[in-house]
């Protein structure tokens, strides 16, 4: 007892009698004290985050799909968005009772994804409406306003043309578009429209506009679902605009990033995104050429304001931005370029009034929510089909506004999307049959069945040119073999009957998660089903590999970090050791053994560490602390989804502090072992002659 | 006479590069209980090592080294410090005190390895030998706030606290002003009177030599003169 005590006094003044040393070594144990607490925190925090993200946005706490997707389930895509073979759960209604009944499952909610492509009228549909209306009512004046516009529109769709042109080796396709375009630039079109109107608004309805939607397809990442019951399971689902799908309906809700970033129009997007710029980022016009390159190309998107303008408002417009803008001059075309124009001190006031005076006159987006758009879909067995579909509004999930990722999923319900991915009934199951055996295949997999079944690229593209030709603006329908009904009602019982693609599995208790894993993928393969469970990390695809990146790269660097500190601790305790000779060999010729030294160095060791792994543990707390109140800003829009928000807000737990003890007193022992053998062999008899 | 020390035809040799350096030469010695004995001898005969051996602080290259009739050659390091800590007693050149320790911590030292006394014994046995060596005032005071011949003081406390069989010093004057170093040989003296304590200390200054009991000169690791027990005393 009494030599513990004394040994830990002399361990504590030794301490301080070898400052130098022990200064440098304390900042090393500090800081990697406060690195481990830190980043600990911050993974921890992250890890939850990314938990929160993920399992309330799409995956749930667990997901099922069938034993024989060829590709592993990724929510968050794989790269190949949509294409991934997943395989079918055929019976969902069949999974989702057999899911149900294991305790702990809260909710079992269906799910399938795909890429759609969506079709809705172009402005040239618009214009071409107008055009036929102008015919009808006779009225000239009109006719040539509306003529001059879809001149315009030609002549910039053969721009494009030409750049695509010098990109492609074959040019015959090309060659067929610019001609047809050339013919609806030149006057002779023009000048015999009046003798056959009937005949020349058709050509422009079948020829001219299907090349415009060719160039101007979306695509639709599509989420189909039990739309109400995924809003009421996943905590981080909002409705930002419209209404919810009502019960029975049918109808899709936009991801509001997506309606942002590919759906709104292209000058109020640069607004905004200018704004951003300098809100958010602190960037200037004056300063940054990547934002005057985007200003430069705003100002050739005039075209997407003056084309929305009847002619009327046209005039009205061109008198508010000559006011607006002093001693400007010319058509409205050039003052809306002019306009356009921005720099630092014009952006606040002509960003008012873009979005004051000039939005309320154009679509502010390609559809509104509340209309209908027709979704085209080439389904499985490589038909091609179409639904029209309402937007009944728009959504985000809670926090990752901003995030790439979560903006991915747009909402459809289940029943639409089961038309569109084509396996759902027996009878259409027969009727592939019959078209398989006609072609003479067994098995018709998703990449060759376009080629396979309709013999190649020509005919798709035929069947398209067929699909095009817009009756009516509000409701759109497209040709093709196959037409889901539009709007229609359905049973909501229905919406479990048939197939699923994957499902959320929503737990009662996430801590359970793996106990809940094994018994749902227990009770499945009981009943006899080719369905497998995954949790949500593996469900998230690359997404669940980021955190486990993130936390290797982070113990990689902190395992650097405490061989270079033990490298260094190590040397200087061996020269400190060497310092000592004589003390050491005095203690040993008086009688202390060898054991003695090694406890007294080791006691010195540890102490040192623990002080500096306190002070180093507690500077960690108060920084994540400090932190947490105030937050980490994502660096990168890309970061959001692991924040589950714009900010992160960590918070150090007990388990971090004391995880920054361990790693101390880890390096800390393993630091003075090579000093204290030293130490130990040095011999008494050095004490006896004086210093050499 | 009791033979307190005995050495049987202790040789001493260290390698230096090619060569050999033989320190002490097949050295037969004897030293009786309460001798107070001077080793003396020009630098470099062999002092140092003689005291080493008998210290079990180092082994003899050949021969043997008794302590109270115990062969200690071949003793492990574990019980050749516990024979140090037990039976020997060391005043060093250098005073070595620890110097992180106060003098009474310094003295205490020996008896905290030995783990018998109490903590009340204790700090009376430190007090009544820091009485002793006439430092009672200076307890709390650390080795850098004290004087040569303090210090010395002190380690002869520590030497004789354990009140070990017997104390080996090594010129234990040869850093110290002549007059503080024959204060301190007056210590040794009356300690050695008093207590019976056995006494083996090196010097090689004349004057110090005078008031040894017992001379054992050595010269090139021979002694010159008698060796046995009690011899000139
Ligand atoms: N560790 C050693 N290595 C080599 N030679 C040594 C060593 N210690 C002592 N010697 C040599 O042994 C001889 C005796 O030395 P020492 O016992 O220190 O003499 P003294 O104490 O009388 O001055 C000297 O020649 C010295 O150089
Ligand atoms: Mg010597």
């Amino acid at each position: 007892m009494g030599t513990l005590r004394l040994l830990a006094a002399m361990a504590w003044r030794n301490l301080w009698s070898h400052k130098g040393k022990n200064i440098l070594v304390g900042i090393l144990m500090l800081f990697g004290t406060f690195l481990v607490v830190l980043g600990t925190s911050v993974l921890d925090s992250i890890d939850q985050a990314m938990t929160r993200s993920i399992t309330q946005s799409v995956a749930g706490h667990l997901q099922v799909y069938s034993k024989n997707a060829r590709d592993p389930l990724a929510l968050y895509g794989s790269g190949y968005m949509g294409a991934d073979d997943l395989g079918v759960m055929p019976d969902f209604a069949r999974v989702k009772a057999v899911v149900s009944a294991v305790p702990g499952v809260r909710a079992v909610i269906p799910m399938g994804m795909d890429a759609f492509e969506i079709y809705t009228a172009t402005e040239l549909d618009y214009a071409i409406e107008r055009l036929r209306k102008a015919l009808e009512a006779g009225e000239q004046a009109r006719v040539d306003d509306v003529a001059r516009r879809i001149r315009a529109m030609a002549t910039l769709l053969r721009e494009e043309l030409e750049r695509r042109k010098l990109l492609l080796s074959n040019h015959a396709e090309i060659d067929r578009q610019l001609a047809i375009i050339d013919r609806v630039r030149g006057d002779a079109f023009w000048a015999e429209l009046p003798a056959a109107p009937l005949a020349g608004v058709e050509y422009l309805d079948t020829q001219l506009a299907p090349l415009v939607d060719e160039n101007e397809g979306y695509f639709l990442q599509v989420l189909g679902t039990d739309v109400q019951r995924f809003a009421q399971s996943f905590g981080q689902f909002e409705l930002v605009s419209g209404q919810m799908i009502p019960e029975g309906e049918r109808g899709v809700l936009l991801n509001q990033k997506y309606y942002d970033d590919y759906l709104r129009n292209m000058v109020a997007r640069g607004f905004d995104a200018r704004r951003r710029d300098i809100e958010e980022k602190g960037k200037r016009f004056a300063d940054d050429p990547l934002m005057r390159a985007k200003v430069e190309r705003m100002v050739r998107q005039y075209r997407r304001v003056t084309f929305q303008l009847e002619p009327a408002q046209a005039e009205e417009l061109a008198a508010k931005l000559r006011a607006f803008l002093p001693g400007a001059q010319g058509s409205i075309d050039e003052l809306v370029q002019q306009f356009l124009r921005l720099d630092d001190q014009n952006f606040a006031a002509r960003y008012e009034f873009f979005f004051d005076e000039i939005a309320p006159r154009i679509r502010l987006y390609l559809f509104n929510v509340g209309e209908t758009l027709t979704v085209r879909a080439f389904t499985r067995s490589g038909m091609i089909k179409s639904a029209n579909v309402k937007v009944w509004g728009t959504f985000r999930f809670k926090g990752l506004e901003k995030s790439e990722l979560a903006g991915g999923h747009n909402l459809m319900d289940m029943m639409t999307f089961r038309d569109l991915y084509g396996l759902m009934t027996a009878d259409k199951r027969a009727e592939l049959a019959g078209i398989q055996a006609e072609v003479g295949l067994k098995d018709v997999g998703r990449d060759s069945a376009e080629a396979e079944l309709f013999g190649g690229g020509a005919a798709v593209e035929q069947q398209r040119e067929q699909a095009q030709g817009f009756d009516e603006f509000a409701g759109v329908a497209l040709g093709g073999r196959e037409r889901a009904q539009a709007n229609g009602h359905f049973d909501p019982a229905l919406l479990d009957q048939g197939m699923a693609i994957n499902a959320a599995i929503i737990l009662d208790d996430i801590a359970r998660l793996e106990e809940a894993r094994g018994a749902v993928q227990a009770a499945l393969d009981q009943a006899g089903l080719d369905v497998q469970v995954v949790d949500w990390e593996t469900a998230s695809g690359i997404i669940g590999q980021v955190v486990v990146l993130v936390r290797v790269v982070l113990y990689i660097a902190i395992g650097i970090i405490f061989l270079v500190a033990l490298v260094i601790i190590n040397n200087t305790m061996v020269m400190a050791t060497m310092e000592r000779v004589m003390e050491i060999g005095t203690m040993r010729a008086i009688g202390a053994q060898a054991s003695l030294v090694r406890w007294l160095l080791l006691l010195e060791t540890l102490m040192l560490g623990l002080l500096s792994g306190a002070l180093g543990a507690a500077l960690g707390y108060w920084l994540v602390s400090s932190l947490g109140t105030s937050g980490i800003p994502a660096p990168a829009d890309e970061l959001i989804f692991l924040f589950a928000g714009p900010r992160l807000f960590p918070a150090a737990g007990l388990g971090n502090v004391l995880a920054g003890f361990a790693a101390i007193v880890v390096v800390s022992l393993l630091a003075i072992l090579y000093p204290a053998t030293i130490a130990t062999r040095i011999q008494p008899v050095v004490a006896m002659s004086p210093r050499e | 006479m009791e033979a307190m020390v005995e050495l049987r035809k202790v040789s001493k040799e260290y390698p230096l590069g090619k060569l050999t350096v033989r320190a002490l030469a097949e050295m037969d010695l004897c030293i009786g209980k309460g001798e107070f004995t001077v080793v003396a001898g020009p630098s470099g005969s062999g002092k140092t090592t003689l005291l080493n051996m008998v210290g079990c602080v180092d082994v003899p290259s050949s021969g043997e080294v008794l302590i109270e009739g115990q062969p200690t050659s071949r003793l492990k390091d574990r019980a050749r410090t516990k024979l140090r800590l037990h039976k020997l007693g060391f005043i060093f050149q250098t005073f070595n005190l620890i110097p992180v320790l106060t003098a009474e911590q310094n003295v205490e030292f020996p008896l905290l390895l030995q783990g018998e006394l109490s903590r009340a014994e204790r700090r009376a046995r430190v007090r009544e030998m820091l009485e002793l060596v006439g430092l009672g005032a200076l307890v709390r005071q650390r080795p850098n706030e004290m004087s040569g011949g303090q210090r010395q003081r002190v380690a002869i406390a520590r030497a004789l606290v354990s009140l070990p069989h017997i104390v080996l010093a090594d010129e234990p004057t040869a850093n110290l002003d002549t007059a503080t170093g024959l204060t301190i040989i007056e210590l040794m003296k009356k300690l050695n009177r008093e207590r019976q304590t056995t006494f083996i200390f090196s010097t090689h200054d004349p004057r110090v030599m005078e008031h040894a009991r017992r001379i054992v000169r050595i010269v090139d690791g021979r002694i010159e003169g008698d060796a046995t027990c009690g011899g000139s005393a």
